[in-house]
């Protein structure tokens, strides 16, 4: 078999596609009710923002709730849709976004994202499309759906 | 490709990671259909092969194997199958009785009994019986498909996108282990083992795999590596001197493990690579770059 084909890593030329961010937008909060509960004729509000009741025709198809967790960084929004008996109907990812470098630390810095709403996504860095090298952990997801379960999945029915 | 194709990206948490499903089709509802066919398809690998669900088949397997045999599903079978061959091709390399190891380094959950404790893994312990019925050979074995098992809920699913019929591409990428079908040449950054916020390189590839592993640096505790979940070929120590691992094959799953061995034997892995029909890029931790022979064309280094 032929050589492997060798190459140093110069510290600059690393660093010169250093990315600041990465961000994805999956789903509107709109998108995702409708997608959980597509039989669905309204979505009423029960907490503004947070917590939706998924009604057909009078009837009670599920509940929806919006919630964000911190990432690695940054914040990671998605939807925990209930069943009306509060079991966990579906969990999606909503925005994921996911900071790079050391500029992270900065308040002012993070200070951008807060307050970001479907209407003004993050679109940073668009053509990267798929991160490899490094396994993302979603404990946080998967603990917030826990959360999210033990608060409302007997509270809501 | 058509401009009217109707592109959906989705994201749902599962196999402890993020995973993200990419399809274009004609028709909107059919590529929304496939892609929840494709989770589907994801969460039952889940379900039968996580090590912490009491009741997945490795748990019923950690459990009563040894004890008696255990039919499994035929999911599981199939991994279990291509473990004890790459076990077999690896010369006992690649292990997925290594939970033992994993368990005494804090890596996996450790249960009540202590017997477990301070075990080398055991090698063969796994045996195929009829009927997808498997047997432990050795009271102490237990498994982990953690190795595995990733690669071959990617394969699951890009199977249930394409089976769909009707759509023109799809990929897969479950917290970096991807896999694509379609005439579109898709691309993936990886991102350095030491320094997740920079890229190395860009890889294209095109209807196959990619799997990356890497050793584990926990940047919150210090600049020091943490412990890998890859134990070297004395079945005691962490390996280390390769930082990361990319690899392509044909399939995520065979991609998956190949990265667990490459991992530990770098370049010798040559031969292994070549009767998989796929490659592999190192990074070693003095910062060199290694390709394997046939693949430069695809990699674009970071220059």
């Amino acid at each position: 078999m032929t050589e492997w084909i060798r190459y140093v890593l110069p510290a600059a030329a690393i660093a010169s596609v250093a990315s600041p961010v990465y961000a994805m937008e999956y789903l509107s909060i709109e998108e995702a009710q409708k997608q959980a509960f597509p039989s669905a004729t309204q979505f009423i509000a029960i907490q503004a923002g947070r917590i939706w009741k998924a009604e057909a025709g009078g009837r009670v198809t599920g509940y929806f709730i919006f919630d964000r967790v911190v990432g690695k960084h940054l914040y990671i929004d998605y939807a925990v849709a209930l069943t009306p008996a509060g079991a966990v109907h579906k969990v999606e990812i909503l925005q994921y976004r996911e900071s790079y470098g050391g500029e992270v630390r900065s308040p002012s810095w993070l200070a951008q994202f807060v307050g970001k709403t479907n209407a003004s996504p993050l679109k940073i860095n668009g053509d990267i499309r798929n991160i490899a090298g490094a396994t993302l952990s979603s404990t946080h997801v998967t603990e917030g759906v826990k959360r999210i379960l033990a608060v409302y999945g007997s509270r809501l029915k | 490709m058509a401009a009217d194709l109707n592109r959906v990206r989705r994201a749902r948490p599962l196999l402890g990671t993020f995973v993200e499903i990419e399809a274009a089709g004609p028709v909107q509802a059919e590529v929304i259909s496939a892609i929840d066919a494709a989770f589907e398809a994801v969460s039952i690998v889940h379900t039968l092969m996580s090590f912490h669900d009491p009741d997945s088949d490795v748990s019923r397997l950690n459990r009563e194997a040894f004890d008696q045999p255990v039919k499994v599903h035929e999911w599981t079978l199939d991994v279990l199958k291509t473990s004890i061959e790459l076990h077999r091709r690896s010369g006992g390399l690649f292990n997925v009785a290594v939970a033992p190891i994993l368990q005494r380094m804090g890596l996996l959950p450790s249960p009540d009994d202590a017997a477990t404790g301070g075990r080398r893994p055991v090698l063969d312990a796994v045996e195929l019986l009829e009927r997808s019925m498997i047997r432990f050979r050795h009271r102490h074995a237990k498994i982990d498909l953690g190795g595995i098992a990733k690669g071959f809920a990617v394969d699951r699913a890009l199977d249930a996108l394409r089976g769909s019929g009707s759509l023109a591409s799809g990929i897969v990428n479950a917290g970096g282990d991807l896999a694509a079908f379609g005439a579109v040449v898709q691309s993936a950054h990886i991102r350095h083992p030491r320094d997740p916020g920079r890229v190395v390189c860009r890889v294209d590839f095109a209807n196959e795999a990619l799997a990356s592993s890497a050793r584990r640096f926990d940047s919150f505790r210090s600049t020091e590596t943490a412990v890998s979940a890859i134990v070297d070929r004395d079945g005691q120590t962490p390996a280390n001197a390769i930082d990361g691992v990319t690899v392509r094959a044909p399939s995520c799953m065979i991609a998956d493990a190949l990265t667990k061995i490459a991992m530990i034997s770098g370049t010798d892995a040559g031969s292994l690579l070549e009767h998989y029909n796929a490659s592999a890029l190192l990074i070693t931790s003095d910062a060199e770059i290694q390709i394997s022979p046939d693949w430069q064309n695809a990699v674009h280094l970071a220059a």
